[in-house]
């Protein structure tokens, strides 16, 4: 298991040399990390190289890193998270690339290397905002026709903005502001300093 | 039953149009049923074999213009609601809507999100309320069995 990781390792430390930003390793999955320039290149190098061989996308996805931790994060905001897998060499790795532009983000589509990741960036642009140029078809695929907003950042309420009711005279459903107020999170489990911490002598 | 229970005795039933008409209606009420999400499996356990819903006249329709109820079973999302609306729209009278479920009743689960209607009434006019999540098969018909006892007690042909 750990000679599968270490051959992957090597395998893209070869073939991607001067793109690989870091390629770190935990819990037994490998997650390789690259500039957003050299993004659409390492796609096409992933998938073509015979030794690494990811002929398979199996997931894209946005996040937002604007409240990642103690949210004294510095750095891009936007990412954009591709699980990729290799059938015939039965290995998996994470691609990272982070967004270069905050207020503008676009990345490059990598629909030309993987079909699959048509539906997956027009769920990113839907729920994040993120741009993928060259994307033969980025339109909303989740939200409603004519929302407004992208649900998934940080930024946005969890309630939303508007909300929708029937209205008689107009005889449609139509969108008003939100009347209902935030849930209060009232923490109903209260446990000591030390819970679940590993007792010495056990 | 009212109506039956004259027959055996006298031979004939004496008895005024309104129970007729609302042992008809109550008899064989044939729902639209809108299934949207989880409830929509508890609704099939109703109409499967244990708890049958044949056996009380109720036959899914498939279509709103043969169907005379409306269960809206699961969350109602705003992308939906103007659906919901036209089938409703599309129901001949006599018509009533059971709403099935958190969600449906206001919003449930997902009360606080932003693409949810918070209850199927602020789109659609309910009659039952069905609460659970999901209510079980039997308390679905239990309500059913509530709204026969409502459209019995005040469904009449006098206008």
């Amino acid at each position: 298991m750990a000679a599968r990781i270490t051959q992957l390792k090597t395998a893209l430390e070869a073939a991607l040399d001067g793109k690989i930003v870091s390629l770190r390793e935990a819990l037994g999955e490998l997650s390789l990390e690259v500039k957003a320039q050299d993004y659409p290149a390492v796609a096409r190098a992933l998938h073509d190289t015979q030794s690494l061989g990811f002929e398979q996308l199996m997931d894209l996805c946005g996040v937002d890193y604007s409240e990642y931790g103690d949210g004294s994060r510095r750095g891009a905001r936007y990412a954009v998270v591709v699980h990729l897998l290799s059938v015939a060499h039965n290995w998996r790795l994470r691609l990272r690339v982070f967004v270069s532009d905050d207020e503008f983000p676009v990345v490059e589509s990598v629909t030309g290397v993987w079909a699959s990741a048509g539906w997956y960036e027009r769920e990113a642009f839907d729920l994040y905002g993120i741009m993928f140029s060259g994307h033969p078809d980025l339109r909303r695929i989740l939200t409603d026709y004519g929302f407004i907003g992208h649900p998934f950042r940080k930024d946005f309420p969890i309630y939303g903005n508007v909300e929708m009711r029937y209205d008689p005279e107009q005889k449609r459903v139509i969108y008003e502001p939100v009347s209902i107020e935030p849930r209060e999170v009232t923490p109903r489990i209260i446990r000591e300093q030390t819970f679940g911490a590993p007792v010495p002598g056990k | 039953m009212g109506a039956s229970e004259g027959l055996m005795q006298e031979g004939f039933i004496t008895t005024s149009v309104d129970t007729v008409l609302n042992w008809t209606r109550t008899g064989s009420m044939w729902p639209m049923a809108f299934g949207l999400a989880c409830c929509a499996v508890e609704m099939m356990h109703a109409g499967a074999a244990r708890y049958d819903l044949d056996r009380f006249g109720i036959v899914f329709r498939p279509s709103p213009r043969q169907a005379d109820l409306m269960v809206v079973a699961g969350t109602l999302c705003n992308k939906m609601a103007p659906a919901l609306r036209k089938v409703y729209d599309q129901m001949a009278e006599p018509r009533w809507v059971v709403s099935m479920g958190s969600c449906a009743n206001g919003g449930g689960y997902y009360h606080y999100s932003y693409s949810v209607v918070r209850g199927c009434d602020r789109v659609v006019p309910v009659d039952v309320y069905i609460p659970g999540c999901p209510p079980t098969a039997e308390a679905l018909i239990y309500g059913l069995v509530q709204l026969h006892n409502k459209i019995k007690r005040t469904s009449t042909i006098a206008r």
